[in-house]
């Protein structure tokens, strides 16, 4: 054995001593100390309000001092954050970041699907999304990596599932993870399949009818609060009671908003029962903002933006007029939704952001497009951190750098909009969390999807064709399928391997409709086998086998 | 307390309405078929924010205001459809046999490119109907053809009385029949009226008592559940909501007159008809109107004894009738549906034109505004190169309160309002699904009767 060779085995041990110290550190014992300080850090205290290679103390999970020539306190542990950026935590306006998806079971089917139990028809708006944290969720850390520190998050379900709750992006349980619970009645207008409410026209006529049935209720258990003699005893009513708060206008109802006309029912709603709403998600208000504005609702914008159009498109080498129409028009729409942010802020109404339907990973970018269609760099930052903290009822602890304040920060090694800046550091509630460097840790593991598929359906109508995938090497996925009856060719969307389970959409035009198919399937070897969700029509196995290569 | 309980019980459709764009106009020297004052040739009408304002020879244009030269062409009321479903975004709310509270308001789509479509054959308003899946459908919506504009709202006619869907024989049958849910027959779906209305009719009387019972000083009680559809039914009770019921046969129909009649409702349109030209005094005797297809039939067991002379024989009758489209094919050229008349039944210009104006607009509870060209009226107007009953017309403009919503020679290729960011353009250039989906009241209610989801659908 040569001296390189022992050396690399020593280094190798205490390499994996230090990790299991650091294991154990992390899981079992709790930091020596919850005072840190970052020091010659350009802070950001809040929009337009920065301090320049300055210090920034934190105690307990909270904010204790911000500034220039600030004394270190005893016992902290000292970040050298040199000429990095620290923001205030970013705060998610509306997502299910760590909220587990219940399992689809199999229910029986109603003898009356015109009057289903509450629970059937989406009607549960006393249950508690708390109850389906999971602190383990990945999706937490995939936002937390990005600097959000702060979700309101809201159940899985439609019509009315329940109640949102703000969490912090750490916390160990679900309760600790609980910044406020039931901080909004969530509600999104989309019915049951087969079941009443089926339509948006009943799902709108129902949601009048049980805020009306509730102010009726309230009402009637006031009176009989004061007084009891002689009157019935008033009917309890889990479902009617969760209104309560909401019609006092203690307690907002957050709505998923994001298509133009789904927001303008909302608004309906809102002008026909005068109930607090916030507009969830919102991606089409461009053309109405003076009219969201009137309104008074609390918009919560989304960071999904379309996909802008590539330039080296492979169809362009056929001019065709009516191709270029089209795709001038589609740009436009483009560049519209783009700049609706902007719009809000010409505007001056307050916003923040959401992810409920954005890729984590595509967050930054969709920011800088968002800046580039107009909006300003501090409005930005004021969308991520003092609008939500102020639309949410916050700002007493969240939106900025402020002593006081709870330690939620973003730490980023050049100005967060730029291009090329990595956030370094996050902390929740004064738990810090380092960042790895993402290169560092390239994608290993995953298996190869390239090539082309022969793949079959086990739908009612059978179905087969190709599907062909391009692997970059880089990780960049591209793709087509094509179906044997048509033969016609459809580009493969959101491609992606997470370990063996290949994900991919594309549309499918049914009559006048397109709907988007979802297709998930592991791969091994050269077999693929997975399922292709059909809108609302199902589920259908799906199977490929990898053509051999010429 | 009292107050607001008051509100509750007193709930009226209440609706923000959005700024309603008007026009001003001056149509110079075209024939005018004014349906119901006679034909005025070399004629000019002049429209000042959205109303007719004045019509006569040689007037002047005031300062300003754009000109329309209809030398050589024929100006007409815009065209009214008693029966669509266009701008739609729900059709059906086909899970129970009773769905009184729900209303297409709640679902205008200001984008669905059928809109422009209409104004592209000179019609200018629409009767946005419920589907025929159940028994008492929802609340519908007159709308009008305010194409361009981003604000669901703002389709909506200001003003227009509240309608209702109802739906008798094999429609409401196969729907919940076949889920072993009355109705499964015709006596069923009398029974799912009558039902109703006496619900409706004891949840009115609660009401009543328990408001009256307020009054007297010292009273406590208990007041009646709210309930949207109940609330729904006995405003139909009240007078306050005109019945439109999809109906074929002669007895059903007659059926559907002796159920209003005992419970004392006045206004009701049947829709479709066919076999009307069967019943047609008993029609008009009862005060009940008649929205017909021209010549469609026989797409259904129902439907097969059916006649071209329907409206005609309902006219002669002297029942209000209309010609109406259910489907946005036909929406678009009811100018020649409205002609067939005079080919199967000799109906005279005015009394063909009719079908298609002031008829509907009767039909609708909207005739003191639209369906005829007169002073005073609202300026929706179709101008055509023809008369509107050749078969070699075509529209040339169509104004909407005197907004040109359609200019045949500026009619751009792509008129969409919000083309989807997302779209992916190697669908966009696809046709439409246009086989036989014409009549729309089924739409929605595929997944009741097939598991199909690559295979047609068949909307009927």
């Amino acid at each position: 054995m040569n001296f390189s060779q022992t050396s690399q085995r020593l280094l190798v041990a205490c390499g994996l001593v230090a990790f299991a110290w650091a294991a154990l550190a992390q899981e079992a014992l709790p930091p020596v100390t919850r005072t840190y300080a970052f020091t010659n850090v350009n802070i950001i205290q809040a929009p337009g309000r920065k301090v320049d290679l300055g210090t920034l103390v934190v105690k307990d999970g909270l904010i204790t001092a911000v500034g220039k020539g600030i004394a270190i306190p005893p016992g902290a542990i000292v970040i050298k954050a040199d000429s990095m950026h620290v923001y205030a935590g970013f705060i998610d306006g509306f997502s299910r970041v760590g909220v587990t998806k219940p399992k689809e079971e199999q229910r029986e089917r109603l003898k009356d699907p015109g009057n289903p139990p509450p629970e059937r028809a989406g009607i549960t708006p006393q249950n508690d999304v708390r109850y389906a944290l999971n602190p383990a969720d990945k999706s937490i850390e995939e936002l937390r990596n990005l600097g959000f520190t702060v979700a309101q998050v809201v159940p899985y379900g439609n019509f009315l599932p329940g109640q949102a709750a703000i969490i912090l992006l750490g916390g160990k349980s679900a309760d600790q993870m609980v910044l406020q619970s039931r901080a909004a009645l969530y509600s999104e207008l989309t019915g049951n399949q087969n079941i009443y409410p089926n339509t948006i026209m009943a799902v709108m006529a129902k949601w009048r009818e049980l805020y009306r049935q509730a102010v009726q209720a309230k009402n009637y258990e006031s009176l009989y609060a004061t007084n009891r003699a002689g009157l019935e005893r008033p009917a309890n009513d889990r479902v009617l009671e969760a209104f309560y708060p909401v019609i006092d206008q203690r307690l907002p109802v957050l709505f998923r908003s994001e298509r133009i006309l789904e927001m303008q029912r909302v608004l309906a709603l809102k002008n026909d029962l005068k109930f607090p709403v916030l507009l969830g998600d919102v991606k089409e208000a461009w053309p109405l903002v003076p009219k969201v504005k009137a309104s008074g609702a609390k918009v919560f914008l989304s960071l999904d933006l379309p996909e802008e159009i590539k330039k080296d498109d492979k169809k362009k080498d056929k001019p065709n007029a009516e191709r270029e129409a089209l795709e001038k028009r589609k740009a436009e729409m483009i560049a519209k939704a783009t700049a609706q942010a902007a719009e809000f802020q010409k505007a001056a109404v307050p916003f923040g952001f959401s992810t409920a339907t954005v890729k984590a990973s595509a967050i930054p970018a969709h920011v800088r497009r968002m800046i580039a269609a107009g909006l300003s760099e501090d409005a930005a930052l004021a969308a991520l951190t003092t609008a939500p903290a102020q639309l949410l009822g916050l700002s007493d602890r969240l939106g900025s750098i402020d002593p006081g304040k709870m330690a939620n920060l973003v730490i980023s090694d050049k100005p967060y909009f730029n291009e090329k800046s990595k956030v370094r550091y996050v902390m929740v509630d004064g738990e810090l969390f380092k960042l790895e460097n993402k290169e560092a840790r390239k994608a290993d593991g995953k298996v190869n999807a390239g090539g082309a598929w022969s793949y079959k359906v086990e739908s009612p109508q059978g179905g087969s064709g190709k599907i062909v995938i391009k692997d970059d090497g880089k990780g960049n996925l591209t793709g087509t399928i094509t179906n044997s009856t048509t033969n016609r060719e459809t580009d493969l969307k959101n491609l992606e391997i997470d370990g063996k389970t290949l994900t991919f959409s594309f549309d499918f035009a049914m009559g006048a409709n397109p709907i988007t198919i979802n297709v998930s399937a592991t791969i091994e070897g050269d077999s693929m086998d997975g399922s292709m969700v059909v809108g609302q029509f199902g589920n259908f196995p799906m199977k490929a086998s990898r053509d051999p290569k010429n | 307390m009292k107050k607001i309980f008051l509100l509750v019980s007193a709930f009226v459709v209440t609706n923000a309405f959005s700024q309603v764009e008007k026009g001003s106009v001056l149509i110079k020297n075209g024939t005018v078929l004014t349906i119901t004052k006679g034909n005025l040739e070399n004629t000019d009408v002049l429209v000042r924010d959205g109303k007719i304002a004045q019509i006569g020879k040689g007037l002047a244009a005031p300062s300003g205001i754009k000109v329309v030269d209809a030398t050589g062409l024929f100006v007409m009321p815009g065209i009214i459809d008693a029966h669509s479903h266009i701008a739609l975004d729900a059709i059906n709310e086909a899970t129970s046999p009773v769905t009184a509270e729900v209303w297409e308001g709640d679902v205008i789509n200001p984008f669905d490119m059928d809109i422009y479509r209409a104004l592209a054959g000179g019609c200018t308003a629409s009767h946005a109907m419920h589907g025929s899946a159940n028994a008492i459908g929802g609340q519908c919506q007159t709308l009008k053809h305010r194409y361009g504009t981003y604000e669901a709202d703002a389709l909506v006619m200001e003003g227009a009385p509240r309608t209702i869907k109802f739906a008798l024989g094999e429609n409401p049958t196969r729907v919940h029949g076949g889920n072993n849910i009355v109705p499964r027959t015709r006596m069923g779906v009398e029974f799912v009226i009558r039902q109703a209305f006496s619900e409706a009719k004891e949840y009115m009387e609660k009401w009543d008592q328990y408001n009256k019972s307020k009054l007297v000083k010292g009273f406590r009680g208990t007041p009646p559940a709210y309930n949207l559809r109940m609330e729904t039914l006995a405003d139909i009770l009240r007078g306050n909501i005109i019945i439109h019921c999809h109906s074929y046969r002669a007895d059903e129909i007659y059926m559907l007159l002796k159920v209003c009649k005992d419970f004392g409702i006045k206004r009701l349109v049947f829709q479709h008809v066919n076999e009307g030209f069967k019943v047609a005094p008993e029609l008009a005797a009862a005060g009940a109107m008649a929205s017909v297809f021209a010549d469609w039939w026989a797409y259904k067991f129902e439907v097969y004894y059916s006649t071209a002379y329907n409206a005609a024989i309902l006219v002669k009758n002297g029942v209000v009738t209309s010609i109406n489209s259910d489907s946005n094919d036909l929406i678009r050229h009811l100018y020649h549906e409205a002609a067939k008349t005079q080919k199967y039944g000799a109906l005279t210009d005015d009394e063909a034109l009719a079908l298609i104006t002031i008829n509907p607009a009767k039909q609708l509870g909207i005739e003191n505004r639209v369906g005829s060209i007169e002073v005073g009226k609202d300026a929706d107007i179709a101008i055509f190169n023809a008369h509107p009953l050749s078969v070699y017309a075509v529209p040339q403009y169509t104004l909407v309160d005197g907004v040109v919503r359609f200019d045949r020679k500026n009619d751009a290729a792509d008129m969409r309002i919000m083309p989807d960011p997302k779209e992916n353009l190697e669908m966009a250039t696809l046709h439409e699904y246009n086989g036989h989906n014409h009549d729309a009241c089924l739409q929605n209610t595929e997944f009741l009767f097939t598991a199909k989801i690559f295979g047609a659908f068949n909307q009927e």
